[in-house]
């Protein structure tokens, strides 16, 4: 591997460990209530599952995803699994590169729940689903039509380098298919390791 | 202007969006006991020797039963809301100021119990609806927030008479998922924290006499005592316990 490829990761690691001693501990613990907003921007690279034998693309490419969301409870539910209730949407953009240079597209209404964890650091699980276009469909023998519909489920994990800032790092597991309308109808099942940034307000 | 049919229809769907859109962002406040519901204030004339000062020892605060930490802000509101009646000369808290010996006081102590009910199992069940539904929803399923306040306040005359207000309010914010705002919550507690103090400001009003310096004499010099024991809860919490049996090694 180029030593170029570890440059970016590492500097970005330094970055945030330069955050992290600047910034106090007290002072950073975020006050998120009932109404409180957050609008988030993750980028991540989408890797392919093929699941069965007849799935043979390996659909791969960057993948960005704008979000909004808003707390709908206080912390409720015991001990490690007390948390917040979010709802929210997401635009999902992915660019495949592979089998060839596509794009795709969707809107996906989304519900996250967020731990307490430690106050700074707060885990997340989210699920979200939506329409999803994309002129993959039709290139490909697991999908025929360009107008499908994008599943997702993941988590997450939080960091909270001020009170309304806070960096984001998480997996999700992506479905795409068309829900019957037209066949074949295999779907594309892929990987989303993603990272971002959010702010609360 | 003749309005053609797909213009009629594009204005039909411009005013439903709108409309959608609108409601959907509204939210309101829903006092269970409005403000100033209660009888009317009597005036009263107190003339300004007469007055005494008041010092508040202390609030305590508790939220679904559990104690709380006293904000600086809730005390200044009480005291500001105390200052307002005209009653007493000056208000201070007993953290701040030492009273002077030997000098007729009211002193002051305030029991803050909050009642919170954030409705969260229906949010949730309505967000997941909503969601499901692309927000077409949103205008249709209101969310709620309830708040309720119980206010005692204990006010100890200089000669040891004691005289105990209570008040209590509450109140709901409904408001749709677009509308929602941590603001809407302050607007909620602010309303109905106002209305407690405001009905106590009332009953004090009614006892301007009591608090008169001349209604009774200043107690006889002496060592006042107080008693010091730790404190204990009103209801003893009920703790589970779970004992291992030792095993034989």
């Amino acid at each position: 591997m180029k030593p170029a490829l570890f440059a970016a990761p590492i500097t970005f690691i330094v970055f945030l460990l330069c955050l992290w001693v600047t910034c106090g501990a007290e002072d950073t613990v975020p006050h998120v209530t009932v109404g409180t907003q957050e609008i988030s921007l993750s980028a991540g690279y989408l890797l392919p599952h093929r699941l069965t034998d007849q799935h043979s693309t390996k659909q791969s490419g960057p993948a960005v995803m704008p979000s909004w969301a808003m707390v709908l409870t206080d912390p409720v539910g015991w001990r490690w699994l007390r948390g917040q209730l979010m709802l929210g949407a997401e635009i999902v953009y992915i660019q495949f590169q592979e089998p060839e240079l596509t794009h795709g597209v969707g809107f996906t209404p989304k519900i996250k729940w967020m731990f307490e964890g430690t106050g700074r650091l707060r885990p997340y699980v989210e699920f979200a689903g939506g329409p999803f276009y994309t002129d993959l469909g039709g290139r490909i023998p697991e999908e025929s039509a360009r107008f499908n519909f994008i599943l997702t489920a993941g988590g997450g994990l939080s960091w909270f380098f001020t009170p309304q800032w806070s960096f984001n790092v998480g997996y999700r597991f992506h479905h795409i298919s068309n829900a019957g309308t037209r066949y074949p109808n295999l779907g594309l099942n892929s990987s989303l390791p993603f990272g971002g940034f959010s702010f609360y307000f | 202007m003749i309005v053609t049919t797909p213009s009629l229809r594009w204005l039909t769907l411009a005013c439903g969006v709108a409309l959608l859109t609108s409601s959907g962002c509204s939210r309101w406040i829903e006092m269970t006991t409005p403000p100033g519901a209660g009888d009317e204030r009597i005036p009263q004339v107190i003339a300004q020797d007469e007055q005494v000062p008041l010092i508040l020892d202390r609030i305590r605060t508790t939220r679904n039963g559990s104690p709380q930490n006293s904000s600086a802000e809730t005390e200044q509101r009480v005291l500001r809301s105390l200052a307002d009646i005209g009653l007493f000369s000056y208000l201070t808290s007993a953290n701040t100021a030492i009273p002077a010996s030997r000098e007729k006081t009211v002193r002051a102590r305030l029991l803050f119990d909050e009642a919170i009910d954030p409705h969260a199992g229906g949010a949730a069940f309505k967000g997941i609806v909503i969601g499901a539904s692309m927000y077409l929803l949103t205008p249709l399923l209101p969310l709620e927030y309830e708040y309720g306040a119980h206010l005692t306040l204990e006010l100890e005359r200089w000669d040891g008479q004691v005289k105990q207000y209570e008040s209590r309010s509450s109140g709901m914010a409904r408001y749709h998922l677009f509308g929602a705002t941590p603001i809407m919550i302050d607007e909620l507690k602010g309303l109905v924290t106002e209305t407690c103090l405001t009905d106590l400001a009332r009953q004090i009003v009614n006892d301007t006499i009591f608090f008169n310096a001349n209604s009774a004499p200043l107690g006889e010099p002496g060592i006042r005592t107080v008693s010091v024991k730790p404190r204990t809860p009103s209801t003893p919490p009920v703790i589970p316990v779970s004992t291992v049996a030792p095993t034989e090694p």
